[in-house]
């Protein structure tokens, strides 16, 4: 570097000086971006119109458990109205609305906006993104659909019903919540990483949950009219809230939700679940080779 | 009302993306019906039930929605409306002929599939086809202009859309007596119900409401909707909040 | 504002796009009025025959090419010859070549001139660009400056916004500076520098005697400070006026050379740091 003469130019030290201090790391990093998603699902930190959409879902989604805890104290039933497996898939249109609305904004903004090369310039990778976005997105639809069922919790309690009953149906019911939400994200990621055009991807991810609900409802009742009911039966498994709900009854020996006479015995309490693994690694692995062509400039 | 404005949108709207989410449902509600007719027969009873339950309750309200965001949604959203905007042309002229696209793509990709639908899942001399073919073409109508008007007032038209669509009138329509007389898809069905005469019992195709009432509540929201869209397309600002 | 070229000058987020989108007719004002020719812009859909804007998005309709776009921009103002129009105004843009490919496969640069054909294509008296220079590279921005330049002289109304105060500077005649949504000054920059009497003019002399010239300016008292040490004299004067009278007379009377005179910050820069920073 040759010397730089007064007359040809000097440079001044202005302020943009070289960075010393600790550096966080991946860990940190990872952390952050899944608490940045958790919140912004719930509309946390942003402008006070994005938090009117999730929190109205939000809203319908647990007003019904409030409805039954009074239902149960004023008419003194000794059950609720509805069971703890049978909530959330009996909502599954909110449910279903609530990841379709949320999904697109984990991840269709960062890749509409070409902002992926800002953040794996960082000490992340992408998979690290991909995981991240996903745990989010899971933990706060799980956040959601635990509060429906710990507020079915609460009402039973306050109507004073059989202890250990309520206790057992909390339990199973925030086990279909765990279920529920790792199935939904992953097909609701999935589509978003799919659809970054706006708008587009929450009628995309309906239209795909709606179809699914649409063929395993129908193949499943055909096949089942024609006798062939146990092949009729696992179709279920195409369907999110057809899945957890095949889960309940075949683990937890509740009554079908959907009014479904699934019958399947061993077999079937090994292939739904195996079918929601399935479905969550197989979404996690398409988004991860979604998010490997991305960013390469 | 005005070609080029109709040819813009229709190209903006068949992009690769919408145009496979616009021909999947369709497709599902053909094959739908292909399984419907071979499980009951042909029973015309069971026909209804598929072509009332999921295309006129499902298909329809989906199909107009994803239709209008593609008609005028996405142009808002990024703000490449304002080539059209900033040209001496009315609005309303504007939101017209984008309307008549969206009915266009609407009556392709979901009332024509009702109809077959109906005709493949079973029919009596295709009269069931064309009642449900009506109904669904009112209901189109309404959808159309409530959805497109959406598009222009909010940004988060899809999400209050489906709200509408699904939880309003398939779900709490079943609950709620009084809402199934506010919901436009009985409204239509009441003109159906009408021209099937004594068969629209037994083959399901019933409503809440008579067809005059339907008719005038069909034309009131879809003239309301449609000036309200007008009105809001005057005045639109365009900034780019997220 | 009248025909000619004037910058709209402000720092980032200052309300440069507002304006013009107030100009523009997408945006009412809160108080007041915006006219073209006594005319209110807001709700007035026949105001765009005459004016061409180019807005800032990026967003075009992807799925046509330049071609088709640009005609669709004349058949929409209604043209009588809407082939020839689109013809001509993509000529000038230099965008001939690649008009036939779909817009989605374009460059930057090159949805900026589609963009500025498509607000030529009525030929209109007012021009509003917003940030018309984005994305262009030196010999496109040249390019768009001249051809700004040859519209104005024909008579037309150019507004352009920028916060590169070399591009304003280049063809501006007047600017229009605001800061922080607020309209700070306005009107030829020079003449804006010397309203601005509290911050004394600043010059750079250079004679064949500095410290004779420097003991005879500080005598005379024209001059706030003289500063010798950087082998030029620099001067800071707030009342320039005086300064620029006494300076030749001084300096012939000590018979020294003046060899150079600069004024240093008489630059939009300058002008601008100074609008900026109150």
């Amino acid at each position: 570097m040759a010397d730089n003469d007064a007359s040809q130019g000097v440079i001044h030290d202005i302020g943009f000086r070289h960075y010393d201090g600790e550096r966080l790391g991946r860990g940190w990093i990872v952390r952050s971006l899944l608490v940045e998603t958790f919140r912004g699902v719930f509309g946390l930190g942003r402008p006070a119109k994005a938090k009117i959409m999730p929190w109205v879902l939000i809203g319908i989604l647990l007003a019904p458990p409030l409805v039954f805890a009074l239902v149960a104290v004023i008419l003194g039933l000794d059950t609720l109205p509805m069971s703890y497996t049978a909530y959330l898939p009996g909502m599954q249109f909110v449910v279903s609305l609530l990841v379709a609305s949320r999904a697109p904004y984990c991840v269709s903004r960062d890749l509409r906006h070409g902002v992926m090369p800002l953040y794996l310039s960082r000490p992340i990778r992408r998979n690290d993104y991909v995981l991240a976005e996903f745990a989010g997105l899971a933990l706060a639809m799980f956040a959601v659909l635990a509060a429906a069922e710990t507020l079915l919790f609460v009402g039973a309690l306050l109507a004073k019903l059989a202890l250990g009953a309520q206790i057992t149906g909390y339990l199973q019911g925030l086990f279909v919540a765990l279920v529920l939400s790792l199935v939904l994200t992953a097909i609701g990621l999935v589509i978003a990483a799919f659809t970054p055009r706006r708008g587009l991807g929450v009628v995309a991810i309906i239209t795909v949950l709606v179809v699914l609900s649409g063929i395993a409802a129908i193949v499943a009742a055909l096949l089942v009219e024609n006798g062939n009911a146990t092949l009729g039966n696992y179709w279920g498994a195409l369907d999110p809230f057809a899945l957890v709900d095949g889960i309940a009854v075949l683990w937890f020996g509740v009554d079908s939700a959907l009014g479904r006479d699934v019958a399947l015995g061993l077999t079937g309490g090994v292939v739904f679940p195996a079918a929601a693994i399935g479905i969550v690694a197989g979404g996690i692995g398409l988004l991860m080779r979604r998010y490997r062509k991305v960013g390469v400039v | 009302m005005n070609g080029t404005v109709m040819q813009l949108t229709a190209r903006g709207l068949l992009g690769r993306r919408r145009a496979a989410l616009l021909v999947i449902l369709p497709l599902l509600s053909l094959g739908l019906a292909g399984l419907t007719r071979w499980a009951s027969h042909a029973d015309v009873h069971a026909s209804s039930v598929l072509a009332n339950s999921f295309a006129m309750g499902t298909l329809l309200p989906l199909m107009s929605l994803l239709v209008s965001t593609g008609v005028i949604g996405a142009e808002i959203d990024d703000g490449s409306i304002v080539y059209m905007l900033a040209k001496p042309l009315k609005r309303r002229v504007i939101l017209f002929s984008k309307l008549i696209v969206a009915l266009a793509a609407v009556l392709v990709f979901a009332v024509i599939p009702t109809m077959l639908t109906v005709l493949i899942a079973g029919d009596e001399g295709g009269r069931l086809m064309v009642a449900y073919g009506v109904s669904a073409a009112l209901a189109a109508v309404a959808y159309t202009a409530i959805f497109v008007t959406l598009g222009v007032v909010t940004r988060n038209a899809v999400v209050f859309g489906l709200l509408y669509a699904l939880l309003w009138e398939t779900v709490l329509g079943g609950y709620v007596p009084g809402i199934r007389a506010v919901s436009a898809r009985q409204w239509a069905l009441s003109v159906g119900e009408r021209m099937l005469g004594t068969d629209a019992g037994p083959w399901a195709v019933t409503s809440e409401v008579g067809m005059a009432t339907g008719l005038i509540m069909l034309t009131l929201v879809t003239v309301g909707a449609v000036y309200l869209g007008v009105r809001k397309l005057q005045t639109l600002t365009l900034s780019s909040v997220e | 504002m009248g025909p000619g070229v004037t910058g709209l000058l402000g720092p980032n987020g200052a309300g440069k796009s507002t304006l013009i989108s107030m100009m523009g007719g997408f945006l009412p004002p809160s108080s007041g009025t915006v006219t073209l020719d006594g005319v209110p812009v807001w709700r007035n859909t026949e105001a765009y025959r005459s004016i061409g804007l180019v807005p800032e998005t990026e967003a075009m309709y992807d799925m046509v090419t330049g071609w088709e776009f640009v005609l669709a921009n004349a058949k929409l103002h209604g043209l009588s010859k809407p082939d020839d129009a689109a013809r001509a105004a993509i000529e000038q843009v230099d965008m001939a070549d690649a008009q036939d490919r779909d817009i989605s496969g374009y460059s930057k640069g090159m949805k900026q001139r589609i963009k500025m054909a498509t607000a030529l294509v009525h030929d209109p008296t007012v021009l509003l660009l917003d940030e018309p220079f984005n994305g262009m590279d030196p010999r496109q921005r040249l390019h768009l400056m001249e051809l700004l330049q040859s519209l104005a002289a024909q008579g037309r109304t150019v507004l352009f916004s920028s916060h590169i105060l070399e591009e304003v500077e280049e063809i501006a005649g007047t600017i229009e500076v605001v800061v922080a949504g607020r309209h700070a000054a306005s009107g030829d920059f020079r003449h804006i520098r010397k309203l601005m009497t509290e911050r004394p003019h600043q010059y750079t002399i250079r004679s064949s005697d500095d410290r004779a010239l420097a003991a005879a300016i500080i005598a005379d008292g024209s001059a706030d400070s003289v500063d010798v040490s950087s082998g030029a004299l620099a001067v800071q004067a707030s009342d320039f006026g005086r300064f620029v009278h006494a300076l030749p007379r001084l300096a012939r009377d000590r018979e020294v050379r003046l060899l150079e005179v600069t004024p240093a910050d008489e630059s939009l820069e300058s002008v601008f740091a100074y609008l900026v920073a109150r």
